[in-house]
């Protein structure tokens, strides 16, 4: 093992503080099919064993833990920073994704808002290279913060040059 | 041939070449028809005999009388359809690769296929067919053309290889076929799947062979269980081996005859094929890297394949340029084109034992899986005890052989020029990536690498599989490679260490960096 301690630091900027409601939103509606399949199953089948019942108990409380653990999670992880160099962000709330892309190899930004967030007015954003593997995307900007992000970028990378491979 | 506006069409043996095509394609349904149709008696066959005829010279004609092409001071432009016109039209700095291709007709009739790859997206303009000698003008002239028009990349590729460059006239041979490479062709499985749908066509005609049925193979399975099951699994194997022998060894001589790589005026050539001819050419500064992969059985005989990673070459961008063959020649060949001596033949620094336990415990999942899989069946049918632990067992003792080749595969090492990543459980594969290709890094940690302290890090590329991987790499080192492989990029979002070493300026020891 080697004895070098490098590590990127953390990311400057943190994601939209109203990201952890959307997040909270978004996965309660997953979980109500959930637990609407569970709540169907706990009527129409009367005469389960008991271990039928913890089955189910155990079924209706993931996604309940995963709607209060993930989203502060996840707001703890998810951080962003663009410089005149580079794109930087982490993501992840089990597994962490560092992502950097030189801006002189980008070739698309583009934002793009759900119908849920435009409820919450957010924003996320990609900035495409040209490699399949190394989309960055940035989930859940302020929309305004986002629409300034990919203007800068924009900006930034118009003046580059060469095709970015 | 040429009009006013420089407008060209095809060749016009290609009115001869698509009504046979074409021909080929009906011929099957015309002869069903028309015996289908003169058995019932009928009379319409005698006017639909001239039609048969007349459909597939229409179909071939449509084409050479629809496509044109021409050459602009900029541009390549394609004009072609009857109703709807469809303009193609690549800028000529944009032309990255020109591939003529031949199949056996094509050859006949001294013809060949164009097909002009743009890199700008998928889509490759094809010209099918064009006279031979015309092709390669072609060929030859949109490839010195784009030279001319791109002089800028071409003044960057130069500074990037250093060491004087190929004189611009005189061709390089990299490599040609050496049929003693031949020996390696039963030992590459890759035609494999191509015999195994082979053996299930015709073994769909077993069903007809007369003494195939239920009353004879019963009296004869007395006879058989008695003392001819061993000399039929014998007789099987040995016809297998030899059939397979033949097989592989004629795929090998149909694929790759006369092999030729030739590096010429800053193009990789590759031509090869014995009865259809490819010739495939791609920029050489379009190169990014190379991959040697060493499947399981080559790698007994010590052979390798070797293929190019390229960028704007359509999809994969994964050429094969070597056959199975020496180790050695991947290694030479390989070298010549990354134009640097070490990244194929440096020993890769290991991911140590925390990569180890990791790749261990990646295997067994799977085992797990399936005993409790197994567990199932064994409860309801009351199999026995031993039909799960047979599973674990085997599959354990599976999983402990291909976890512990994964991580002798697995390293990395960093060369003057080039990033080389190890990785393949049972095949070994040596991925190299020019450092300068690299466009940007994903520093990947999974729950259980977190808690190791592993990371997986990964060079996005525009070149080749557009991703090099290393895995189960500690941390720190991960950071260090990535920072080192592409100076100055990192160098920003480097913490800052109270007491150990700056993160910029000189290497510090425990980085990998190989000296060429």
């Amino acid at each position: 093992m080697s004895s070098l301690e490098s590590a990127l630091r953390e990311p400057a900027n943190r994601v939209s503080s109203r990201a952890v409601p959307f997040w909270r939103l978004s996965a309660a509606l997953g979980g109500l099919v959930v637990w609407v399949g569970a709540g169907l199953a706990f009527f129409l089948w009367p005469d389960r064993p008991w271990w039928g019942t913890l089955g189910l108990l155990a079924v209706a409380l993931i996604p309940l833990g995963y709607v209060t653990v993930m989203p502060s999670l996840r707001f703890r992880i998810h951080r962003w920073e663009v410089t005149e160099t580079a794109v930087f962000t982490r993501s992840g709330w089990l597994s962490r994704e560092q992502r950097i892309a030189p801006l002189s190899r980008v070739q698309t930004v583009d934002s793009h808002q759900g119908a849920l967030m435009r409820l919450f007015g957010l924003s996320t954003i990609t900035v495409t290279t040209a490699s399949a593997a190394g989309p960055i995307r940035i989930d859940c900007l302020d929309h305004q913060v986002a629409l300034g992000v990919v203007a800068e970028v924009t900006r930034i990378t118009g003046a580059a040059e060469g095709d970015a491979t | 041939m040429t009009d006013e506006e420089g407008w060209q069409r095809l060749d016009p043996r290609k009115l001869l070449l698509d009504p046979v095509k074409t021909a080929g394609q009906f011929l099957l349904p015309a002869v069903v028809a028309v015996l289908g149709v003169s058995s019932s008696g009928s009379a319409w066959p005698l006017w639909a005999v001239p039609l048969l005829v007349i459909a597939p010279i229409a179909f071939g004609v449509l084409p050479w009388v629809t496509t044109r092409y021409r050459i602009t001071d900029t541009a390549f432009q394609q004009r072609s359809g009857l109703l709807n016109t469809k303009q193609l039209s690549a800028p000529l700095d944009r032309i990255r690769s020109v591939d003529l291709e031949a199949s056996l007709l094509h050859r006949v009739l001294g013809l060949a296929k164009v097909q002009i790859g743009t890199g700008v997206d998928d889509t490759r303009i094809t010209l099918d067919a064009l006279a031979v000698p015309q092709a390669e003008e072609l060929q030859h002239y949109l490839l010195a053309r784009r030279t001319t028009a791109a002089a800028e990349p071409a003044s960057e590729s130069d500074e990037r290889s250093p060491g004087p460059p190929p004189r611009a006239d005189e061709a390089q041979v990299l490599a040609r076929i050496d049929w003693s490479w031949l020996r390696f062709a039963p030992f590459s499985l890759s035609r494999l799947a191509v015999v195994a749908g082979a053996i299930g066509v015709l073994s769909q005609f077993g069903d007809e062979l007369p003494f195939l049925d239920q009353e004879h193979l019963s009296s004869a399975w007395g006879w058989l269980s008695a003392i001819a099951i061993p000399l039929i699994v014998l007789t099987a194997l040995v016809v297998g081996l030899v059939g397979w022998t033949v097989i592989s060894v004629a795929g090998y001589v149909l694929q790759w005859w006369g092999l030729m790589l030739v590096r010429d005026h800053g193009l990789v050539r590759l031509t090869a094929g014995l009865v259809t001819t490819r010739s495939t050419s791609v920029e050489e500064a379009r190169i990014r890297g190379v991959e040697r992969t060493e499947p399981v059985l080559l790698r007994l005989v010590g052979g390798g394949e070797l293929a190019t990673l390229a960028t704007g070459v359509g999809v994969g961008g994964v050429t094969k340029v070597l056959p199975p063959c020496p180790v050695q020649v991947t290694t030479d060949v390989g070298h010549t084109l990354l134009k640097e001596d070490s990244p194929l033949s440096v020993p890769l620094l290991p991911h140590g034992p925390l990569a180890r336990r990791r790749c261990h415990v990646r295997a067994q999942w799977p085992t797990l899986g399936l005993t409790g899989l197994a567990v199932v069946p064994t409860v309801a049918l009351d199999l026995g005890w031993w039909v799960p632990v047979l599973v674990l067992v085997a599959l354990g003792a599976l999983g402990v052989l291909t976890a512990e080749m994964a991580w002798r595969h697995l390293g990395h090492a960093l060369t003057d020029l080039h990033l080389v990543a190890g990785s393949g459980a049972l095949e070994r594969t040596r991925t190299v990536l020019e450092r300068d290709g690299v466009i940007g890094w994903v520093l990947r940690q999974g729950f259980f690498q977190r808690r190791l302290g592993l990371a997986t890090l990964v060079a996005t590329t525009a070149a080749g599989a557009e991703r090099v991987v290393i895995r189960d790499l500690a941390l720190g080192p991960a950071v260090a490679l990535a920072d080192a492989a592409v100076p100055g990029l990192l160098t920003p979002f480097l913490a800052r260490q109270p007491n150990g070493p700056p993160p910029t300026g000189e290497r510090p020891s425990g980085t990998s960096v190989a000296q060429g």
